[in-house]
């Protein structure tokens, strides 16, 4: 039973900048849109179900996460109702949704409480380096360690659970009858929307921004891989060495590119931007500034007189590793694939109903 | 006595030359009994062919004219407008119709259409042969009206004619004046309030020593005609007669009931109509309270009593209830912050100034849920909680449901239940029971009875303003046609001739306007035609046996010619 809640309205606005207000229904948001077609029906749709509170409608779809935000939209908007900024919304609503500890939704909606996370993680930062007197090496194995167990452990307790979650919602409500098959043979469809975000490149002139997007993403991964797993910070290997420069350098240019588009807003999506875009893409971007600064530091041995910057890089990846991977923007990179990837298992029973 | 006749057959650009073959029309009728000249022209109408018929007139002192070309009811004013300004009686001009009647109907069969507009205009000159020079028939009027109805539309309507010159009487059934204006608080689109605006009026009313108010009186009777009608006016138990040139009727609306369990109404007692809602708002103070609970949520369902389906008779739209339901919503809003408002629509109508306040209404967070007739929204209790379930035509037909409060049912306008006016007055009524104007656009206050005008709600639904803007026109129209002291009445009348009258109340029966009276003559009882009630229909020349009935402007002579004609 679709029953009107105008209270999640009103929990929906917190998350974005949406006027629900002045949309009179038009339906130009939906005919401008490259990616919507007859099985997916947005923007207009889910304004609409924004606006009457329709909460399970919402939580068992699809189509918010099938939005990559041209803003074509918005800028067609007869009322500057802003419907890209809706979907966006919309987006962080699920996230919310899907978290099971419920702290996304409260670092969403109250910058205080970010904050406050931020400064927790600040704090255990420099009690640890109190902690190994502040010795470089020590902190440099922890560190390591660190990665690993915070990836492992933010995986396990946050992201599996969430994604369960997330699955009941889109197939299990759905009432979906997947065969066991499909899962397997639909897997190939979430790895290809977890790298590449190929749909994006349907966006109106957005080849460039796909591109940039699609650069990051590699170079994010593998700077993780190289931290991680080839130990970037220990090894004596010119090449591991050559190429997490290269990672890091990558990273630090596109996301400098996507703090300027941001500040400038002359992008659709880049006008409106909340706190969790804000930190997000700028602690991107000092994720790869810090880590080239302390190999820096380290090939010309100034590391050990100048602690603060391996003290200032593990906060901002733990702050990263703890706070705005599982409960921020970054879990986009998980909740799209995975929601095409249900959508791929659901496709046989969306074309039959259509 | 031989007449000289003009014929003018007229090309109508090509309209009528196409299909028809002017030359021949012309060479057949030219040797008609009578016919002084013919000639063709290309636009007849044109100012240059006008002024050359006004010149053969006057140079061939030409006894009638006729003009073969479009309808009569395109010209025939016209080119009466022509004779007279030549100095030939505009009566003593006949059009013949071989546009409509020839070329256009007969395109397929040129020939055809030749030979029929022959026939057309020899009956035309035959007509024209016979014709007679008539006068305008004029007869005194006094300048008095009566306005039935206190509302404000009737209020605007006695001042307007009062400022105007004329004397009012203001009759009204009710033991105040005011209407339903007077109940109401706060007015869209100007937030005055209804008691205000009345009281303003009657300031006005006061100060115009020629209306006289009648309170609890009702017109019982009427007869006479334009100019000069009399009424009798039933005051409480007496009975007034009066003397009036003119009748307003500005008697407004009824608020639609619905029926016994329309939308649970009668059967749940949280289900009321809009005026209701309009009082409990305006009464309620610091919470909004109905049947001892307080609403939040409060759904409106529109249209109901208006535009219905083929169950319900009223198929008009109500007009002012959109934007009443969204005005009082804005109220309720205002005086309570928590309240939810949900609209439960149609298409919202909230035409002109009005849409500001829809607007108004949607930044006010207000939710608007569209249905068809086919899906009326269905109304359940569950477990003491009243649920509303429609499919919504902008969530794409879904079916959606919202639990409220309270449920006001945005009724319409329907017409007066009391038809005892219709009787007396003889005002004619639509389908949708309003009374009939005219013509709605040409001739918008004005009644097929002469002298009888129509404003307001009674006609059709209308808002406040439109209401006054349709009462000050019937005032007006009223008062031009009395300040002038006499009537202008067309001389197409009909006459009878009393020696051969034997009153056998044919006449009388056949006559749709009640203009046939008895008068004496030479120490018996005959009919007589009321000049002033008589339209020149002619229902009564054909049904008298003893062929005692002529009517001016189609003698028998002159119709039994242009049958002659046409047969020929």
């Amino acid at each position: 039973m679709a029953l009107i809640k105008p209270e999640l309205t009103k929990d929906i606005e917190k998350y974005g900048t949406f006027d629900f207000k002045a949309c009179y229904n038009c339906g130009n948001c939906t005919a401008v849109c490259n990616l919507t077609n007859k099985n997916s029906n947005f923007p207009r749709m889910f304004v609409r179900y924004s606006m009457l509170g329709l909460k399970e409608e919402i939580l068992t779809s699809k189509e918010p996460w099938e939005c990559y935000y041209c803003g074509d939209c918005s800028e067609k908007c007869p009322r500057e109702a802003d419907p890209g900024e809706m979907m966006m919304s919309l987006r962080r609503w699920l996230t919310a949704q899907y978290d099971w500890t419920g702290l996304s939704g409260l670092f969403y909606k109250y910058l205080p409480a970010f904050l406050t996370a931020m400064l927790m993680v600040l704090a255990g930062v420099l009690i640890f380096a109190n902690a190994v007197k502040w010795e470089v090496e020590k902190m440099l194995q922890f560190g390591h360690f660190f990665e690993m167990i915070a990836i492992a452990a933010v995986f396990v307790i946050i992201f599996i659970p969430n994604l369960m979650r997330m699955w009941y919602f889109m197939v299990v409500k759905t009432h979906s009858n997947v065969p066991l098959k499909n899962y397997f043979t639909a897997l190939n469809e979430l790895f290809i929307h977890m790298f590449t975000q190929k749909r994006a490149k349907d966006c109106t002139d957005n080849h460039f921004r796909w591109l940039e997007h699609f650069i990051l993403v590699i170079a994010y991964l593998s700077l993780l891989f190289t931290t991680v797993f080839l130990n970037w910070f220990h090894t004596q290997n010119l090449f591991i060495i050559v190429l997490g420069y290269i990672e890091s350098a990558f990273i630090f240019v596109i996301t400098v590119d996507f703090v300027k588009d941001r500040m400038q807003k002359k992008k659709a999506l880049a006008k409106k931007s909340k706190p969790s875009d804000w930190f997000f893409v700028i602690w991107l971007l000092l994720m790869g500034f810090t880590a080239l600064g302390v190999r820096l530091f380290i090939d010309l041995n100034i590391l050990e007189s100048n602690k603060w910057m391996y003290i200032f890089h593990l906060t901002v990846l733990a702050q990263w590793a703890l706070i705005i991977v599982p409960f921020g923007k970054w879990t986009h990179f998980l909740y799209r694939s995975f929601a095409m990837y249900f959508i791929k298992l659901r496709e046989p029973e969306i074309k039959s109903i259509k | 006595m031989k007449k000289k006749i003009g014929v003018y057959v007229c090309h109508c650009g090509g309209n009528i030359s196409d299909y028809v073959d002017i030359e021949k029309v012309k060479e057949a009728v030219k040797e008609e009994a009578d016919v002084y000249l013919v000639k063709n022209t290309l636009f007849a109408c044109s100012d240059s062919s006008q002024k050359e018929i006004e010149h053969d007139i006057q140079e061939s002192e030409l006894d009638a004219i006729v003009v073969a070309s479009c309808s009569p009811k395109l010209h025939v004013p016209t080119f009466r407008g022509v004779a007279q300004r030549a100095g030939l009686n505009p009566y003593n001009y006949v059009q013949a119709n071989i546009r409509e009647q020839s070329s256009w109907a007969h395109s397929d069969n040129p020939v055809g259409a030749t030979e029929k507009a022959i026939q057309l205009v020899k009956a035309a000159i035959a007509k024209a042969r016979e014709s007679e020079a008539l006068t305008p028939v004029k007869i005194p009027a006094v300048n008095v009206a009566a306005v039935i109805g206190g509302g404000i539309g009737g209020l605007r309507s006695a001042i307007s004619l009062a400022e105007m010159g004329t004397e009012v009487y203001l009759i009204e059934k009710e033991s105040k004046i005011g209407g339903h204006i007077a109940q109401w608080d706060k007015l869209f689109t100007s937030n005055d309030k209804g008691s205000d605006i009345i009281n303003s009026l009657y300031s006005q009313i006061l100060k115009h020593t020629n209306i006289k108010i009648f309170t609890n009186a009702e017109v019982i009777e009427k007869t006479g005609s334009i100019g000069n009608f009399n009424i009798k006016v039933k005051i409480d138990k007496e009975i007034l007669p009066l003397h009036v040139g003119a009748v307003i009727v500005n008697t407004g609306f009824e608020s639609y009931q619905p029926l016994q369990s329309e939308y649970g109404y009668n059967v749940l007692e949280n289900v009321i109509t809009l005026p209701d809602f309009k009082n409990l708002i305006e009464k309620s103070d610091k919470e909004l309270i109905h049947n001892g609970k307080i609403i939040k949520k409060v759904a409106y369902i529109y249209c109901v009593g208006s535009r219905q389906d083929d169950e319900g008779e009223n198929k008009y739209c109500s007009r002012y209830c959109c934007t009443a339901a969204i005005h009082v919503a804005i109220e309720a809003k205002q005086k309570y912050r928590n309240i939810i408002n949900f609209h439960y629509n149609r298409g919202i109508r909230t035409y002109g100034k009005q849409e500001l306040l829809y607007e108004e209404s949607c930044k006010n967070g207000d939710i608007y849920i569209q249905f068809n007739l086919e899906n009326k929204p269905q109304i359940e209790v569950v477990k003491g909680k009243t649920l509303i379930k429609v499919k919504d035509i902008l969530t794409a037909g879904k079916e959606i449901t919202a639990e409220v409060d309270l449920i006001v049912l945005v009724t319409g306008m329907i017409s007066r239940k009391d038809d005892t006016l219709i009787n007396t007055l003889k005002i004619p009524v639509g389908r949708d029971n309003f009374y009939n104007e005219i013509h709605m656009k040409l001739r918008p206050v004005e009644t097929v009875i002469d002298g009888v005008f129509i404003a307001g709600t009674c006609q059709s639904p209308k808002n406040i303003l439109e209401t006054l803007n349709s009462s000050q026109a019937a005032a007006a129209k009223a008062n031009s046609v009395l300040t002038k002291g006499e009537m202008t009445l067309e001389p197409t009348l009909a006459q009878i001739n009393p020696a051969s009258c034997i009153l056998c109340e044919n006449c009388r029966n056949a006559c749709p306007f009640d203009a046939i009276m008895t008068v004496n003559y030479e120490d018996r009882q005959v009919a007589k035609v009321n000049v002033s009630n008589c339209k020149g229909c002619g229902m009564c020349t054909p049904v008298c046996p003893t062929d005692a009935i002529d009517l001016a402007g189609f003698t028998n002579p002159q119709i039994e010619g242009m049958i002659d004609a046409l047969v020929n």
